[in-house]
C-alpha cells in the first residue's frame, strides 16, 4: 500500500518539478513568442508539453476517428511490452538482493541468439503456420537461454569468486556488445545490407498480430506479445507468492542469514536468480528481434537500462512492473511527439524520467509529508477502563498528540 | 548485600498499587516527605494498539537500589525511557529531586542528573576508555581549541578512587571484557554528573563473577549517595541487590515490596499473575543410541585462528547435553558446524551413525535436525515477513507444506495458528510482521516452530534468552518432554541455573575447547562460574562426571 502511494506521489512530484524545469529552461531558450515576465521571455509552456506528451503517447481521444488502435498507442504498447520483460528481469534479481545492471547486455545477447537461431533454423522448418508455431517459440526459447547463460556468468562470479555483481554486470554489458559485433562481422552479417545487422527472419517468424484488432500497421506491435508479457508477469508474481523457490528467493533478498538458516544454498540461489533474470532480459531481446525489427541490429536501444527505472518505480513488484512499464512506454513514445510538435528539446522528457527515479529513491521524504497530513495513530486512546482520567490529563494527551504529528 | 534500608515506599501492601497512585495524585510537587530522588506519578504511555504503561507510579528513594521487575513486555524499559526523556508520556508527571520535569530529550534528562546504561553498550570500540568516557563532554583548554586530556585523566582517577573501580583509562575498549566495559559505561555516566543511574538488564551479558562484582559496584554507588534503578526479569537479582522492588505486569504496577518481606515464589506469582513452578523436574531417562557424534572438530575464523578445536561430543537419544560458557568462546562456531551453516576445518560430524560433515543445511533439516538459533533477528526470523511466512522457514520445501514446490498457504496458516496457540505467542496475530513482536514472543514462536518439526535432534542455543519466567517454564517443560520422547538435545546457554537444572551432562567451553565435562549435579554454581572463566577446578569436582547416565567420551581435550 505504502509503496503504491510513494510511487504515485513520486510521479506527481516529478511532473511538478519537471514542469518547473521545462518552464525555467524556456527562459534561456530564444523564441519569437512566449510569456514575458520581468523582461525575460519564457518560451516553453509546461502544460503544453505534458499535453503533447499525452497525445503523443495515447493519441487524441477527443479528435474524430480516434480508436484505441491508433499509431501513438501502438508505439506506447510496443515499448511497454519490451519494458515489462526488462523490468521483470531487474525486479527478479532485486528481490533476491542482487542488483542486475546487466539486463541490457543479456538483452543484446538474447536477441542475437534469437536472430541467428531463427535464421539458421529457417531452412529446416517448413514455412507457413507450422513455421510460425515452431520458429517463434524456438526463437524466444533461444533468447531466454542465451540471456540466461549470460546472466549466470555474473551470478557465478558473485557466488564463487565474491565479485560484486553491480560491477560485473555493468562490465559485461560492454562485453556483450563486443561479442555480438565480432560474431556479426565474422559470420552473421546480412550480405545484402551495409548496416550492421543480421539477415532478416522470415516473415512468418515475426510475432503475428491478431486479426480484426488491427493496430496501426506502421508500428510493429503485436497484442499477442503484450499478452505473453502480461502472462509472464503474472507467472513471476505467482512464483514469488506461491512457490518454495519464490519464498527462498525473497528470503535471500531480505535476510541472507535467515535464508541460510532455513536451508537455502546461497551460492546456488545467486546463480539461479541471475540466470532467471538474464533469461527475462534475453526474452526482451527475443521480442525486440521478432516483433520490432525482424532481425538483430547492432544498434540496440537502451531497453535494458530503462528496465532498471521500471523496476525501481514498481518497487520490484512484478505486478507493479506492468503499470510502471506502461508509464515509461508513454514517456518513450511521447518524447518523439514533443520533438515534432513543440520546439521543446525532447531531452527534457529524459529529465522527467530521471526525476521520477530520484523521487522514488527518497521514500522518507514522502513518509515525512505523509505523516504530517495523515494521522497514522488512532485518535482514540486505547484504554480499556476509560473514565478515570482527569480532564487536565486529557488535554495533555491531545497536546502531545498534536506535537507528535508535527 | 541487602541493606536494612528503607523498607518499602508505597507501603508493602502491594496489590493496591494503582489505587494508591490515584489517591496520591494531585498532592502537588512539593510533597516528598521522604527523600525521593525520582518520583514518577501516574505515567501512561501508549503506542498504537498497546498501552505500554498504564498509570504507573514509581517512587525511588535517594541512595537506594531500586529494582524494576517484570516479564518481557511488561513496560519496564518504556517506563525508564520516559524517565530518560526518550518518550513523552501521554499522562503523568516526572519528578526528579522534587522538581517536576518535562524531558523532551535525553539531554534534558542528563542535565537533570539522570544517566541510563542500555543493554547494548554505547561505546566506541576502537577508542580508549578515557576517550569514551569524555566523549561529548570533553573539558577543553586554550579557549576551546584543544581537549584537556590531563583533566580527563585526573577526573577519571578521582572517580575510580572514589568508587573503587579498577579500570585502566588508556586501555582500548575492544580489549576489555564485557564486565569492565559495563564499568566504563557507569564511569561515563558518573563523569557527566549523574545522580540517578538507570541500568537496563545489566546482568544479561555478565558471568556470575562479574554479576557479583556489579553488586559491589552498586553498593559503592549508593554508599556515595547515588541512586540506582535497574531493570530486570530475574528474581534472584531483584531480591539480592535491591532495597526495594517495584513489579510491573502488563504495563501496570502491581506494587512495591521490600526484598526481605518477600520470597521468590511470591515475586514470581506477582510478575506472572499465576503460580509458577520454579524448579524443573528432570527425572532420569534411559538414553538410547548416539544421535550426534563429533570427532575432533575444529573451526578457524577468518584470520585463520582456531576458535573451536578438538571437540569430541556424543549426544544420545533421550538426553540433554548442556554446553555452558561465556559468549564468544566458540560455542556459536561449534553449533554452526553441527547445524551445517559452516564447514568445519577439521574433524567429522556424524548423525545417527552417518557421516554428515559434507551435508548441506537443507539435508540436515530434512534429516530431523532442529535448531533454535542464537540470533533471532538475523537468523531465526525474517523480520519483514509475517508469522505465517516465518512458520515455514526451514520447512519451505517439506512435503507437508509444499508438495511439488508449491506452497499450500492454507495449511501453513492453520499450522501457524496452532503454533501461536500452543506456544502462547502474544498478540496472537498471524498476519503481523515478525518485527512487531517483543523479543520474548519472537523467541516463543521460533521455539515452537523448531520443536514442532518432529525432530530427532534439537540444538537449542539460548532458548530462553530474553524470555520471561512464565514462558521459560513452558519452554523448559517442552524440552524435557522432547527428552522423554527420546529426542537428543544440545542445550547451549550462559544461564547457569538453566544448564544445570536441565542437562544430564554438562560440558564447559572455554576458548574453543571443552575444558570439562561433568555431571551437573556434582558441581556448584561457583565452580561452574570459575570453569567458564577458564580456571580448572580441582579433581574432586569432576570425578563424578562420567559415572552418570552417560558413558563414552567425556571429550576432555586437555
Amino acid at each position: 500500500m505504502e509503496r503504491i502511494a510513494i510511487s504515485v506521489a513520486a510521479l506527481f512530484a516529478a511532473v511538478l518539478v519537471g514542469g518547473a524545469f521545462v518552464f525555467v529552461s524556456g527562459g534561456v531558450a530564444s523564441c519569437r513568442s512566449g510569456l514575458d515576465i520581468a523582461g525575460v521571455t519564457f518560451c516553453y509552456n509546461p502544460m503544453q508539453v505534458f499535453y503533447e506528451l499525452f497525445l503523443g503517447a495515447l493519441g487524441n481521444p477527443l479528435q474524430g476517428g480516434w480508436s484505441p488502435t491508433n499509431l501513438s498507442l501502438a508505439k506506447t504498447l510496443q515499448q511497454t511490452t519490451l519494458l515489462i520483460f526488462a523490468g521483470l528481469s531487474v525486479a527478479v534479481a532485486f528481490r533476491a538482493g542482487l542488483l542486475n545492471i546487466g539486463t541490457q547486455g543479456q538483452l543484446v545477447i538474447g536477441g542475437f541468439v534469437t536472430a541467428i537461431t531463427v535464421v539458421f533454423a529457417e531452412p529446416i522448418v517448413p514455412g507457413g503456420l507450422v513455421g510460425m508455431l515452431v520458429l517463434i517459440p524456438l526463437g524466444v526459447l533461444a533468447g531466454a537461454i542465451g540471456g540466461g547463460l549470460y546472466g549466470a556468468i555474473p551470478g557465478a562470479l558473485k557466488a564463487y569468486a565474491d565479485a560484486n555483481e553491480v560491477i560485473t554486470t555493468i562490465m559485461l554489458n560492454f562485453v556483450a556488445v563486443g561479442i555480438t559485433s565480432t560474431l556479426l562481422s565474422w559470420q552473421f552479417q546480412d550480405n545484402n545490407s551495409t548496416t550492421a545487422q543480421t539477415a532478416p527472419v522470415p516473415e512468418y517468424a515475426e510475432v503475428p498480430t491478431i486479426p480484426y484488432i488491427g493496430f496501426d500497421e506502421r508500428v510493429d506491435f503485436s497484442l499477442l506479445a503484450l499478452g505473453f508479457a502480461v502472462v509472464l508477469m503474472l507467472g513471476i508474481a505467482w512464483l514469488f507468492a506461491r512457490t518454495s523457490f519464490g519464498y527462498e528467493l525473497r528470503t535471500s533478498g531480505i535476510q541472507p542469514a535467515a535464508a541460510a538458516y532455513g536451508g537455502v544454498d546461497g551460492k546456488r540461489m545467486t546463480v539461479a536468480t541471475m540466470s532467471l533474470s538474464g533469461a527475462l532480459g534475453g526474452i526482451a531481446g527475443a521480442f525486440w528481434v521478432l516483433m520490432v525489427h525482424g532481425r538483430w541490429l547492432k544498434n540496440v536501444p537502451s531497453i535494458g537500462f530503462d528496465g532498471i527505472a521500471v523496476s525501481v518505480l514498481a518497487g520490484s513488484n512484478p505486478l507493479g512492473v506492468g503499470a510502471s512499464a506502461f508509464l515509461f512506454g508513454m514517456l518513450d513514445s511521447g518524447e518523439s511527439a514533443i520533438g515534432s510538435t513543440t520546439n521543446v528539446p525532447p531531452d527534457l522528457v529524459g529529465i522527467l524520467s530521471g526525476l521520477i527515479i530520484l523521487f522514488v529513491a527518497m521514500p522518507e521524504f514522502f513518509r515525512m509529508i505523509g505523516t504530517r497530513y495523515v494521522d497514522v495513530r488512532s485518535p482514540e486512546p486505547a484504554r480499556a477502563d476509560g473514565g478515570s482520567v482527569p480532564d487536565d490529563d486529557n488535554e495533555a494527551t491531545d497536546e502531545s498528540g498534536g506535537e507528535d504529528g508535527g | 548485600m541487602t541493606k536494612p534500608g528503607p523498607g518499602t515506599t508505597d507501603g508493602a501492601e502491594l496489590a493496591a498499587g494503582s489505587e494508591v497512585d490515584t489517591a496520591d495524585r494531585g498532592t502537588g510537587t512539593g510533597e516528598a516527605g521522604t527523600d525521593l530522588a525520582v518520583h514518577l506519578d501516574g505515567i501512561t504511555k501508549r503506542f498504537p494498539g498497546v498501552v505500554a504503561n498504564d498509570d504507573v507510579d514509581l517512587r525511588v528513594e535517594r541512595g537506594s537500589v531500586h529494582a524494576l521487575l517484570g516479564e518481557n513486555g511488561a513496560g519496564k524499559t518504556t517506563l525508564m525511557n520516559v524517565l530518560y526523556g526518550l518518550y513523552e508520556p501521554e499522562a503523568g508527571r516526572v519528578v526528579v529531586d522534587g522538581t517536576e520535569h518535562g524531558f523532551g530529550s535525553p539531554q534534558d534528562a542528563i542535565d537533570a542528573g539522570i544517566g541510563m546504561i542500555h543493554q547494548h553498550f554505547m561505546l566506541v570500540d576502537s577508542m580508549t576508555v578515557a576517550e569514551n568516557i569524555a566523549l561529548g563532554n570533553e573539558p577543553t583548554k586554550w579557549f576551546g581549541m584543544a581537549v584537556d586530556r590531563e583533566q580527563i585523566a585526573r577526573e577519571i582517577d578521582d572517580l575510580c578512587d572514589r568508587y573503587g573501580f579498577d579500570v585502566d583509562p588508556e586501555a582500548t575498549v575492544e580489549d576489555l571484557s564485557v564486565g569492565v566495559q559495563q564499568r566504563v559505561e557507569i564511569l561515563k555516566a558518573l563523569f557527566r554528573g549523574t545522580d540517578v543511574l538507570i541500568l537496563d538488564e545489566p546482568t544479561a551479558v555478565l558471568t556470575p563473577q562479574e554479576v557479583e562484582d556489579l553488586y559491589d559496584v552498586l553498593d559503592e554507588l549508593t554508599a556515595q549517595g547515588k541512586t540506582v534503578i535497574f531493570i530486570t526479569h530475574k528474581l534472584e537479582e531483584a531480591t539480592h541487590a535491591a532495597d526495594a522492588i517495584t513489579i510491573l505486569r502488563d504495563g501496570e504496577s502491581v506494587g512495591t515490596v521490600a526484598p526481605e518481606r518477600t520470597d521468590r515464589e511470591d515475586l514470581a506469582e506477582r510478575m506472572v499473575g499465576r503460580e509458577v513452578l520454579l524448579e524443573v523436574d528432570a527425572d532420569p531417562v534411559t538414553t538410547g543410541k548416539v544421535v550426534l557424534s563429533t570427532r575432533n572438530v575444529a573451526v578457524e575464523d577468518a584470520r585463520g585462528v582456531d576458535v573451536v578445536s578438538g571437540i569430541d561430543l556424543d549426544v544420545r537419544a533421550g538426553e540433554i547435553v548442556g554446553i555452558a560458557g561465556v559468549d564468544g568462546n566458540g560455542q556459536a562456531e561449534l553449533i554452526e558446524a553441527i547445524t551445517g551453516l559452516r564447514t568445519p576445518d577439521a574433524g567429522t560430524i556424524a548423525y545417527e551413525g552417518t557421516d554428515i560433515t559434507d551435508w548441506s543445511r537443507r539435508r540436515r533439516i530434512d534429516a530431523g535436525m532442529s535448531y533454535i538459533p542464537e540470533d533471532r533477528h538475523e537468523r531465526g526470523l525474517v523480520m519483514p515477513f509475517d508469522l505465517v511466512e516465518n512458520s515455514i522457514l526451514g520447512s519451505q520445501r517439506s512435503p507437508e507444506f509444499a508438495a511439488d514446490g508449491r506452497i499450500d498457504w492454507t495449511a501453513v496458516r492453520d499450522y501457524t495458528d496452532d503454533l501461536i496457540d500452543t506456544y502462547d505467542v502474544r498478540p496472537p496475530d498471524a498476519d503481523a510482521d515478525a518485527s512487531s513482536f517483543s523479543g520474548g514472543n519472537q523467541q516463543k514462536f521460533i521455539v515452537g516452530r523448531e520443536f514442532e518439526r518432529d525432530p530427532s535432534l534439537v540444538i537449542a542455543t539460548y532458548p530462553t534468552r530474553g524470555v520471561d519466567i512464565g514462558s521459560t517454564e513452558f519452554i523448559h517443560d517442552r524440552l524435557l518432554e522432547l527428552r522423554r520422547e527420546g529426542v537428543a538435545i544440545v542445550l547451549v546457554s550462559s544461564k547457569l541455573d538453566e544448564v544445570q537444572a536441565l542437562s544430564d551432562r554438562l560440558a564447559v567451553m572455554y576458548e574453543g575447547e571443552f575444558i570439562d565435562v561433568t555431571d551437573p549435579d556434582a558441581i556448584t554454581e561457583e565452580e561452574l562460574g570459575l570453569l567458564m572463566a577458564g580456571q580448572q577446578v580441582d579433581e574432586t569436582g569432576k570425578g563424578a562426571s562420567d559415572a552418570g547416565t552417560v558413558g563414552t567420551n567425556g571429550g576432555e581435550s586437555r
